[in-house]
Order: C-alpha cells, then structure tokens, then sequence
C-alpha cells in the first residue's frame, strides 16, 4: 500500500538507526541451518523425548523372546528315536493319554525318576501302540516305564500261546524264563495249565 | 563481518540467486546456500523488527535467533502459499505474541537513541538529537499492533494485505492501524 507510506515519516525513522544482529547470532544461526540439511531425512513419526529409544529396544525385545521361545520348544520336544510320536496316530494317543495318566498316578513308584526321564516315558506312553491298550492297567503301567524288558506290544493270550508252543516242543527251559517274564508282566493272570510245567 | 558489504535495507543476493521462496523450497531440498543468501536478505529488517518490538536487546536476540530456528525446522513444511516475507514475519510476529503473554505487555525503549549527525554545529546535533527522540518516543507511544504494523511496513515492505495475512488481522483493521500509526509518527516529525 504505497499511498500510506509518508515519505519524511520513513526519513525519521531511518535515523533511528540501522541495528544489526551481532555476528555470533549470525553464526549461530546458519551453523544451525547448515547441520538441518546434512541430517538424515526424519521419519514419518519422529520418536522425541523419551520415545526416542522405544523403537530399538522394542526390536530387540522381540527378536530376544522369538529366540528364547523356539529355543525353548525344541528343548521341550527333544528327540524322539522310536518315532512313535510321528508313527501314531494323534486320535488314538489322544483318547489314551487321560486314562494313562491316571494309572501313572495309581502305579507310580515311590521313588519317581528324574523329571526328564519321566516326561520322556509319560511321552511314550501316551504315543504307545493302541494293542497294548487291552493288558491289565497295572501290567501296562510298569511295561511303559521300562520294568519289563519282555516284548511289550504282545497281547497276553498270544505271549500264553507262544510259551505253550514251547512246552509242546520240549523247549521248557525258554518256556520257563517266558513264563517268569509273563508273572512279573502279569502278575496275577490265571495260567492255563497248558503253560505250566508238566 | 560476512555481510558487511550487504545493504543494511533490501539485502543483496549472496552465493545463491533467485526469489526467496525459491531460495526457501531450494533450502527445504538441501541446499544449505539458499538459506545463506535468505539469512543476507531479511536478516537486518528482521532483527530490527523484533529489536523495536521488545524492550531488551538480549530478548531482541534471543527472539530473532528464535525465529530463525523456528524457519530451520519448518523447512519441509514450507510450501510457498504466501510471499516467504509474510511467512518468515507471521513467525516473527507469533513468536512475540508468546512473549508478551509470557512477559506482559512491553514497550520500545529507545531512550538512548544514537544520533549520527553530520552537522558540524553541536547546536543543530542538539536539535537532531531531540527531534529524533521525539520521534522514537512516539513510536514507543504507538498500541503494540499499531507500531506492528508500522514496523512490517518499512522493515518488511509489506502492504497492507501482507500485514494483515501476517498478523492474522483483517485488511481494514490493518490498514487503520497503520493509518494510525503513520498520522502519528508524522505528528511528531511535524513538531521536531
């Protein structure tokens, strides 16, 4: 609006002086612009204040727990060199495993084994073939913690047939130590007299 | 002294060449020389500008180099809208609206205004003297947003529009304060 400007006021107030910043200003203010632009272009969010170091240590947080966890299910799972927990299926293990348990807790040893162990056997138990379901519960017990070095996954009838074969071949003395292994597997299940030493 | 060849009124290109809100979106690109040559261009008005508006000089320089720094950190914000003067004093002039609400309302003091005359006669110096006091006491005299207006007029060059865009002020309220302000500063040019 050059009709308001009054020339002798302009005059006047030219004479007041032409102060100018002190040059440590002027330096300091551009030092400050020319660091700005060698910065880093800032994020779209600017973390400030105490955000700043959110975003590192939530990274390394989750990185820490994603190793800690898959590190800690491999040791839970540990190997499984019968392959029985790939070999059976998951139903059948499943419908087992709650009646297992149970006997686990009947017939539990007073003296019970390291907790590694006792998970590995609990573990084959539950994933043991479905045959041996049929045995008696306390028979079945010790032959899944390892008491019984007998073939575990003979049903008894089969184990009572195969040790009267042998007395009908002669071969008493393998029919003995198959009987004494069929007691302690089984003890108290009625031996037909074909099994029993003549 | 960097600008000591730099007009004191109207700057002077320095280094980088070109409009200044082409020098601005040069510097919100990274060209840390457009920045120079603005800083050569409005860095005596706008120094002046803040120095007649606060009572301090230590203030003055700690709101000018305030100012600057809040230029700095708009940059990639800066889109040229406005010319980059009104922008630069719309800064200037919220930077001391906090001031004076933090500090209270204060005037110019220019009660030790240097007058350099060229007369030999320590008589008519005297009388310079005086005239300009007078004159400084007026303008120290003016309401805040009249010497505002003033003051963005002759420092900035603004019209009345840039003024008003400035200051957030409607153009007729702009344009009577600086009618204000104009008719009584030349009062007192009028009596010295």
């Amino acid at each position: 609006m050059a009709d308001e400007r009054d020339p002798k006021v302009s005059q006047r107030y030219r004479e007041l002086g032409t102060e100018e910043p002190p040059r440590h200003l002027d330096e300091a203010i551009l030092a400050a612009s020319r660091r700005a632009v060698h910065v880093h272009p800032a994020p779209l969010v600017p973390p400030t204040g105490r955000r700043r170091w959110y975003f590192p240590v939530a990274a390394a947080a989750i990185i820490m727990l994603s190793v800690a966890v898959t590190w800690h299910m491999q040791v839970e799972e540990g190997p499984d060199p019968d392959g029985y927990i790939a070999s059976v299926p998951a139903p059948e293990a499943s419908r087992e495993a709650p009646a297992e348990k149970k006997i686990e807790m009947q017939a539990a040893p007073q003296a019970a084994p390291p907790v590694a162990a006792s998970r590995m056997e609990e573990r084959a138990r539950e994933s043991a073939p479905v045959a041996g379901a049929r045995a008696p519960e306390a028979a079945r017990a010790d032959r899944a913690l390892g008491k019984i070095a007998e073939p575990t996954t003979e049903p008894p009838e089969k184990w009572l047939e195969r040790i009267a074969e042998l007395r009908k071949e002669g071969r008493h003395e393998e029919a003995d130590k198959a009987l004494e292994a069929f007691r302690k597997a089984y003890p108290g299940y009625k031996l037909p007299e074909s099994v029993l030493r003549k | 002294m960097l600008w000591a060849s730099c007009p004191t009124r109207g700057g002077r290109l320095r280094g980088v060449e070109g409009a200044d809100e082409e020098l601005m979106i040069a510097y919100r690109d990274g060209n840390a020389g457009a920045f120079e040559t603005l800083y050569a261009r409005h860095r005596a008005g706008l120094f002046r500008f803040v120095l007649r508006s606060v009572k301090e000089r230590g203030m003055a320089e700690e709101l000018f180099q305030d100012v600057w720094m809040r230029v700095i950190e708009a940059r990639n914000r800066y889109a040229p809208t406005a010319r980059f003067t009104t922008w630069l004093y719309s800064i200037a002039h919220n930077r001391l609206i906090d001031h004076w609400r933090r500090k209270g309302l204060s005037v110019v003091d220019l009660e030790n205004v240097d007058v350099e005359g060229n007369s030999p006669n320590p008589e008519r110096q005297a009388e310079a003297r005086q005239s300009l006091q007078r004159f400084a006491k007026a303008l120290e005299a003016l309401p805040p947003a009249q010497r505002e207006a003033f003051l963005l007029h002759e420092e900035a060059g603004m019209s009345v529009a840039e003024i008003a865009q400035a200051t957030g002020a409607g153009e007729e309220a702009a344009k009577s304060r600086l009618r204000y302000a104009i008719a009584k500063l030349k009062a007192a040019v009028d009596d010295g």
